[in-house]
């Protein structure tokens, strides 16, 4: 069969030993990333896209995807020790992780916890290998107009579901797209919003920005608040740590749920592994025998959640890889580095990229594995790199910062630009714009203008082709159907008066 | 936070008009072949503006003025430490270099704003640079910009 010709190639790339060491540093480094409080898997990849430049593309994205997967494990770590998210995706596991841990059971907290994420992990690999090339083919189909439909709903969705303003979502989106519009229009040469600065006529470069606003604009958003963390004793053995048999019996479908629900959710655009988080806890809750326990350390209170946000991850990478639109702010990065590496997300890459494709999902098998090893074994490691002060890592990652956005051009105007996007990214965090919508808007900025106006070329009826096409028709409906909600309710509430927020939704979504 | 949304929005506003304006002043809206280089701008700084007057709306009748968003007392210092240290760095880099720059900043960063101990920040900055230059300068051969010191 097809699938297992091209697996087999896959696993051929990812067990060379170069590869095999990229996810290793990938697993281990998203393990940190995830544990530590402050940085997050977007801030993560953001800075360690830089070092992927020396490296051929798939190992990269063999790095960068099991840097995501890591993520994802880690942030239980800190959530259950410490009852402080390590990331955003971790927040609900806060709940009845620390409680277990209170009373003892943090051990078979992390347990658990390790276990669905790979249950979760590998069945959503298991899915996205199944499900991408079918995508990718009905998507090979698509006409400009259908594309156009498609980043409109991608952009909306993102933007309508992350940070808690969504007003101000589409004001950071906006602003994304005018930012892209900067440089040499590719179809009339024309160079746009430069101000005469020839470093401006290739554009604002992606990475810069990436990095000012998720790993320098974090910092800085960081550095007012000291932070102080108490961290729980527990013991690590394998004894400690693998569940008991009443505690596997409770969990098992909680993490079958978590799993497929999470799944699900990852593929959407737009909500990404917290909202899978979020949806999972409250299925359980509701499914339970006995509700009542959760909030006072039920067991499937850890394993729904961290079970979801591990598939969501896979999820994720589904409509980037075939689509060429990332759902979150995460993927959106991985994509402009994958442009970045000269490749072209979409339906094409599987036919054109097989190796890059077919090598990403064999490493994700593997990472999966070495990230149960890691999780089970190697907890105290973990506990120890906690207690790294937060003074001393945000030196390290302003360190970070300065010398990733200057090693893509040897350039310091690109370090200038990315001290520019940190402060402007602290004031968006303070302010409660989304730099997540920002950078999204960014990276399909170019895409969806030459879309639009090739539709628009083809068109007899200026933008009503976008719904003479049955697909592009469905498509940009529901990207309307995403803007006016929320824009009716400011609308509302603008005119009556009241309260400053719409549409709550998790804080700091990605 | 409700002066900074209302202060936002108004220069916000100003941005889309600007930008639309010279989207349709400076670039073609629309050629014989179809929509120009003018086009898509043209409606993102429109968008800008209807959004931003929005906001604007949202805030003037907003009652209360919200939490306070500017950063009080210690933060203060460690958020202007940070950005100071982070712009000096740069901008100093062709003289001091990206090794003994490294260092510099983050005794800066460690012991004046931080107050850690001596022998602690100087093994993280000595580290930092060393494994800094390892990676970036020795293996990924990016040439760091080597300050009057030669290295």
């Amino acid at each position: 069969m097809d699938l297992f010709a091209n697996l087999a190639l896959g696993f051929s790339i990812a067990f060379t030993p170069f590869n095999l060491a990229m996810a290793a540093a990938g697993v281990i480094l998203g393990t940190l990333i995830g544990a530590l409080p402050g940085v997050g898997p977007v801030s993560g990849i953001a800075l360690l896209l830089p070092l992927t430049f020396g490296m051929p593309p798939t190992s990269g994205i063999i790095m960068l995807a099991a840097l995501y997967a890591g993520s994802m494990y880690g942030g239980t770590i800190t959530s259950v020790l410490i009852n402080t998210p390590g990331e955003s995706a971790s927040v609900v596991t806060c709940i009845d992780g620390h409680q277990m841990a209170l009373r003892g059971r943090a051990g078979p907290a992390l347990g658990i916890a390790a276990i669905g994420s790979f249950v979760a992990g590998t069945v959503g690999v298991v899915l996205l290998m199944g499900m991408s090339p079918l995508l990718a083919r009905w998507a090979l189909s698509f006409g400009p107009p259908e594309t156009f439909a498609l980043m409109l709903l991608g952009l909306t969705t993102v933007t309508g579901l992350t940070g808690d303003n969504a007003l101000k979502g589409y004001i950071s989106m906006v602003l994304g797209l005018m930012l892209s519009m900067v440089g040499f229009d590719l179809i009339s040469g024309d160079a746009r919003y430069t101000a005469g600065i020839n470093e401006m006529l290739d554009g604002v470069d992606f990475l810069p920005v990436a990095i000012g606003l998720f790993g320098l604009g974090e910092v800085l958003a960081g550095a007012e608040r000291a932070v102080r963390m108490e961290i729980l004793s527990a013991r690590y053995g394998l004894r400690d740590v693998l569940p008991s048999l009443a505690d596997w019996a409770r969990s098992r479908w909680a993490i079958a749920r978590g799993t497929v629900l999470g799944f699900v959710i990852g593929v959407l655009p737009g909500a990404g592994p917290t909202i899978a988080t979020f949806l999972a806890y409250s299925l359980e809750k509701k499914v339970s025998k006995h509700p009542e326990e959760f909030g006072r350390g039920a067991i499937e209170g850890v394993a729904a959640p961290e079970s979801a946000n591990n598939a969501a991850s896979a999820g994720a990478m589904v409509p980037m890889l075939t689509l060429g639109i990332p759902g979150s702010a995460t993927t959106a990065i991985m994509m402009g580095g994958l442009m970045m590496w000269g490749l072209r997300p979409g339906p094409l890459l599987f036919e054109k990229n097989p190796d890059f494709v077919w090598g990403l999902i064999a490493s994700l098998y593997i990472a999966n594995v070495m990230l149960l090893v890691l999780n089970i074994g190697f907890i105290p490691v973990f506990v120890r790199a906690l207690r790294i002060p937060y003074s001393i890592l945000m030196a390290l990652i302003v360190v970070f910062c300065i010398t990733g956005a200057y090693s893509q051009n040897n350039k310091l105007w690109d370090v200038g630009q990315m001290l520019v996007f940190g402060v402007v990214g602290y004031g968006m965090k303070k302010l409660d714009y989304s730099p997540a919508a920002l950078v999204l808007a960014l990276v399909l900025g170019p895409l969806a203008e030459r879309a639009l106006r090739q539709a628009l070329i083809i068109s007899d009826s200026g933008m009503l082709i976008l719904f003479q096409r049955p697909i592009s028709a469905v498509l940009t409906t529901l990207a309307i159907v995403a803007v006016a909600v929320p824009v009716v309710r400011a609308f509302h509430q603008a005119v009556a008066g009241r309260g400053p927020n719409m549409a709550p939704t998790p804080p700091g979504a990605r | 936070m409700r002066r900074a949304d209302r202060a936002g929005a108004v220069l916000l506003l100003l941005f889309g008009v600007w930008f639309a304006a010279v989207a349709l002043r400076n670039y073609t809206y629309w050629s014989a072949t179809g929509p120009g280089a003018g086009f898509f701008p043209f409606w993102l700084g429109v968008a800008m503006a209807a959004l931003a007057a929005l906001l604007l709306v949202r805030a003037a009748r907003e009652a209360d003025a919200g939490p306070a968003w500017v950063p009080r007392g210690r933060g203060v210092a460690r958020f202007l430490g940070v950005l100071g240290a982070s712009v000096a760095f740069v901008a100093l880099m062709p003289w001091v270099g990206m090794a003994l720059g490294t260092v510099l900043f983050l005794v800066f960063i460690l012991r004046l704003l931080e107050g850690h101990a001596w022998p602690a920040v100087i093994g993280v900055a000595v580290g930092t640079a060393a494994v800094n230059w390892a990676v970036f300068a020795w293996w990924l051969r990016v040439p760091f910009p080597a300050g009057v010191l030669g290295f």
